[in-house]
C-alpha cells in the first residue's frame, strides 16, 4: 500500500483548483504527505509513533494517544503518547473509557465539552495535573479487524475545542494509520515467516549434505531419497572401506517433519562415523541402538537396513532392523525378500549379545538389491492404488535391462504420477552385483580351456586331479593360501560326481576345464551321470553337526559363484565354479 | 594314507599321515570308531595329514559323537595348516577340542 506520489494531484482527472477548495486540498496535501510517511516504514513501532505525530500536530491538538488491543482482545494499551504528559504503557480493560467504548462500537467520538460530559473520568486529570477540555477519538480498523484507537486532547488555538471539521480529519487519517498499522504488522509476520523459511532451507541444505554423491557407473551402489515435505525422516548413505568394499545402509525414523529428520540426521551421522572402523554390520547396528536408547525421544524409533558389499566377490552381509523386507533380484529373474531379524532401532537395548544383529549372508550373483521405505509400497499410483511390494517388482522387471539409477527412478516416477500431494518420504537404495558382465554367460565353460583333464570317475583318481589344480592355479597367480583352498573345493565337487553322480557305478568318466582370465578363475566339471536333484545340492549349514553334507557347504564357502548348466552333450551335469582373485587388494 | 595308533599315559593317540580323502577316509573312519569304543581319552595326531577332505572331516565328527556317547574324552592334536583350514571352512574349529602338541593334549 503505497501513499500518494509526490505531486500526486497532477494526476487527478478532475484537476482540483487550489484557489477554490482551500480547505479539501490542504486536507489531501495532509494525507499524502501522511501516507508517503507511513509508506516508508515497515517496523509497527515507528509507524504508530509516526502517525500519531502527525496527526496531533496536523489536527492541531494539545495532547495524543495510540490505543492498540491486545492479542488477546480483552486488553487496550497505549502505545504511542504525545503532548505533555507521557501515558505510553497505560493499560485499560477493551471497553473501559471512551477509547475502549469507541473500539468496540466501531464508531468515532467527539465530547466538545468535558465540562458537560457526565461520564467523564476526571480521575485521570487529577493524578496528571493535566486539565482536559475537549475528546476527539476515532477506531483503528481494517476489513472489521479492530486495531485501536487514536485520541486527541484540547484543541490548541481558539477556546480549546474540538469541531466536526476536526473529527472528519481525524477520520480520514485514522484511516491511513490503521492501514499502515495493518501493512507493518504483515511485515512483521512475512519478516518473521522469511526468517523460518532461511532456517528450513539451511535444514534443507544440511540434510541433502547427509546423502552420498552419486557415483558413475561402474559403483555398484546408487540411491534416491524424496522427501514429502521440506526435510526427510529417511536416509541412505554408502562409502568405501580401505579394503575396497562398499558400507551401505537405508534408514526410517518414525514420523515426519523436523524432529524425524534430526533423528534422521544424528542416526545418519552414527553410521557414517561408527562404520569407518566397525565393519560389522549387525554390530554396528546394535552399537547405532545403544547410542539412540541412550538419548531416546519418547515413542520415536528408526527402522534400518544396513551392509556390506565385497566388491571382489560380489557376496553381501546384511543386517535388518525392522525395516521393510529388502528384495533381491536374482539373475534368473526370480525374487527373495529378507525380513528383519531385529527390531527397530532407538527403542530398548537389545539382548543380543556381542555380536549384533543377526546377517545374512548371500551373494548377489549377478543380481540386484533393493532397499526401500514404506514410503515406496505404500506410495499411490495414478489409479489411487498402493504401489506394493508386487509393483515394485513389476517395474524393476519391466526395466531390467535400465541402468540401476534409472531402474529406480522409474520406481520413483510411478508415484508421482498421481500428481498429488506425497504423503511420505521416498527412498531406494539398489546394490549391483559389482562382478556383473565379468562372466559371459553364453561363453560359459565354451572357451579354449587353459587345461582339460580327463579322468576316470573313482576315488583313488582324485589325488592327481587335485595336484593339476593346484599346479594350474598357482601358475595363474593365484596366492598359494587361495590355491590350497580351491583344491578343497574341486576335490569336494569331485567327490561329489563320484559318491552322488555315479552312485559308485565304476565305469564313468568326468571332465574338469580351467579356464583363467581377468582375475577370474573358471572351473567346469562335466560328468555324464544321471542328474543330480539340485536340491540336495545346496549348500544347507547344519543346526547340529552330522558327518554328511558338509561337501557342498565348503564349496560354496570358497568359491565366489557356483551353478549347474545345461549339459552341452545333452546328458550328465555341468557344474561351473568361478573364483576372483586377482581384484582383491590383499591378494594382488 | 598311513595311520599308527600308541597308547601313551591312559589315552590313545592316533597318528594319521598323508592324504584322508574318499580313497582313504574309509580307513581312517575304522580306526577312529575302534578307538573310541572305550570310554578312555583318544588323541587324534593330525600333524602329518597333507589333505583333508569332507569324507576325512566326517569320519572326525562321527568319532567324536560316538565318543561322546561312550563316556570318553577326544581331541585333536597339532592340527596341520590343511586340516585347521578345511576345519575353520567347515565351521567345525570351534566343535572339536584341538591341542597344539600331543603333551598338551596328554596332560590335559
Amino acid at each position: 500500500m503505497k501513499g500518494l506520489p509526490p505531486g500526486g494531484e497532477r494526476r487527478d482527472p478532475y484537476k482540483l483548483d487550489r484557489r477554490k477548495t482551500p480547505a479539501l486540498t490542504g486536507h489531501l496535501e495532509l494525507l499524502a504527505k501522511m501516507s508517503g510517511h507511513l509508506a516508508v516504514t515497515l517496523n509497527i513501532e515507528d509507524t504508530i509513533e509516526k502517525a500519531l505525530e502527525l496527526i496531533t500536530k496536523y489536527v492541531d491538538a494539545e495532547a495524543g494517544s495510540l490505543f492498540l488491543l491486545e492479542d488477546d482482545g480483552l486488553r487496550l494499551t497505549c502505545r504511542a503518547s504525545v503532548g505533555p504528559v507521557n501515558i505510553r504503557g497505560i493499560s485499560l480493560k477493551s471497553g473501559e473509557g471512551i477509547v475502549g467504548q469507541c473500539i468496540t462500537e466501531n464508531t468515532s467520538r467527539m465530547v466538545r465539552d468535558v465540562s458537560t460530559e457526565s461520564n467523564f473520568a476526571h480521575s485521570v486529570d487529577e493524578t496528571t495535573g493535566f486539565h482536559t477540555r475537549s475528546i476527539l477519538c476515532s477506531p483503528m480498523s481494517t476489513q472489521n479487524i479492530r486495531l485501536g484507537a487514536i485520541e486527541l486532547i484540547n484543541k490548541k488555538d481558539g477556546d480549546g475545542l474540538f469541531s466536526e471539521t476536526d473529527l472528519m480529519m481525524l477520520q480520514t487519517l485514522t484511516a491511513a494509520a490503521a492501514l499502515a498499522v495493518r501493512n507493518a504488522r504483515m511485515a512483521e509476520v512475512l519478516v518473521h515467516q522469511e526468517r523460518v523459511n532461511r532456517e528450513i532451507e539451511l535444514a534443507i541444505e544440511m540434510q541433502r549434505s547427509l546423502l552420498p554423491a552419486a557415483r558413475p557407473a561402474p559403483f555398484p551402489v546408487c540411491g534416491i531419497n524424496l522427501p514429502a515435505y521440506e526435510v526427510s525422516g529417511d536416509f541412505y548413505d554408502f562409502f568405501e572401506l580401505d579394503d575396497g568394499h562398499i558400507y551401505f545402509s537405508l534408514g526410517d525414523v518414525s514420523g515426519k517433519g523436523m524432529d524425524a529428520a534430526l533423528l534422521m540426521s544424528k542416526t545418519a551421522s552414527l553410521f557414517r562415523c561408527v562404520g569407518k572402523t566397525l565393519h560389522e554390520p549387525g554390530t554396528l547396528m546394535e552399537t547405532i541402538n545403544r547410542e539412540l536408547c541412550e538419548t531416546a525421544i519418547h515413542g520415536m524409533f528408526v527402522t534400518m537396513v544396513c551392509g556390506i558389499l565385497d566388491t571382489a566377490t560380489g557376496s553381501v552381509r546384511l543386517a535388518n532392523a525392522g525395516h521393510e523386507p529388502p528384495l533381491l533380484h536374482r539373475a534368473d529373474g526370480s525374487y527373495i525378500q529378507l525380513p528383519a531379524s531385529a527390531p527397530p532401532l532407538g527403542i530398548m537395548p537389545l539382548d543380543i549379545g556381542q555380536d549384533g544383529i543377526r546377517e545374512e549372508q548371500f551373494t548377489l550373483d549377478g543380481g540386484t538389491l533393493y532397499i526401500f521405505t514404506d514410503g515406496v509400497t505404500e506410495g499411490r499410483l495414478a489409479s489411487g492404488e498402493r504401489l506394493d511390494v508386487q509393483g515394485i517388482k513389476a517395474i524393476i522387471t519391466r526395466h531390467a535391462g535400465d541402468p540401476a539409477a534409472t531402474r529406480i527412478q522409474s520406481v520413483v516416477s510411478t508415484l508421482g504420477e498421481s500428481g498429488e500431494q506425497r504423503h511420505d518420504d521416498i527412498t531406494i537404495l539398489a546394490v549391483e552385483d559389482p562382478t556383473r558382465g565379468m562372466i559371459k554367460n553364453d561363453a560359459a565353460c565354451g572357451a579354449e580351456p587353459l587345461v582339460s583333464l580327463t579322468f576316470p570317475a573313482r576315488a583313488e583318481e582324485l589325488h592327481p586331479v587335485r595336484e593339476v589344480v593346484r599346479e594350474t592355479c598357482e601358475k595363474c597367480g593365484c596366492p598359494p593360501a587361495l590355491a590350497q583352498d580351491l583344491v578343497i573345493a574341486i576335490g569336494e565337487a569331485c567327490q561329489n560326481v563320484v559318491r552322488h553322480a555315479y552312485k559308485g557305478i565304476d565305469d564313468g568318466e568326468a571332465r574338469l576345464d580351467i579356464q583363467c582370465r581377468d582375475g577370474m578363475l573358471e572351473f567346469c566339471l562335466l560328468d555324464t551321470a544321471p542328474p543330480v536333484d539340485r536340491e540336495k545340492v545346496k549348500p544347507v549349514w547344519p543346526k547340529e553337526i552330522h558327518p554328511g553334507g558338509l561337501g557342498v557347504c565348503l564349496i560354496h564357502n570358497i568359491m565366489d559363484r557356483v551353478e549347474y548348466l545345461p549339459s552341452p552333450a545333452g546328458q550328465g551335469n555341468l557344474l561351473r565354479m568361478i573364483k576372483f582373485f586377482k581384484r582383491h587388494k590383499d591378494e594382488t | 594314507m598311513k595311520h599308527e595308533v600308541i597308547k601313551k599315559q591312559a589315552a590313545s593317540i592316533v597318528v594319521l599321515k598323508g592324504d584322508v580323502d574318499l580313497e582313504s577316509s574309509p580307513a581312517a573312519r575304522e580306526v577312529l570308531l575302534k578307538s573310541v569304543e572305550g570310554a578312555g581319552k583318544v588323541l587324534v595326531d593330525l600333524s602329518r595329514v597333507t589333505y583333508i577332505d569332507s569324507s576325512g572331516v566326517a569320519s572326525l565328527v562321527e568319532a567324536l559323537q560316538a565318543a561322546k556317547r561312550n563316556g570318553g574324552r577326544f581331541a585333536l592334536v597339532a592340527a596341520s595348516d590343511p586340516t585347521r583350514r578345511v576345519l575353520e571352512l567347515a565351521r567345525l574349529d570351534k566343535v572339536f577340542t584341538i591341542y597344539t602338541t600331543v603333551d598338551e593334549g596328554l596332560q590335559a
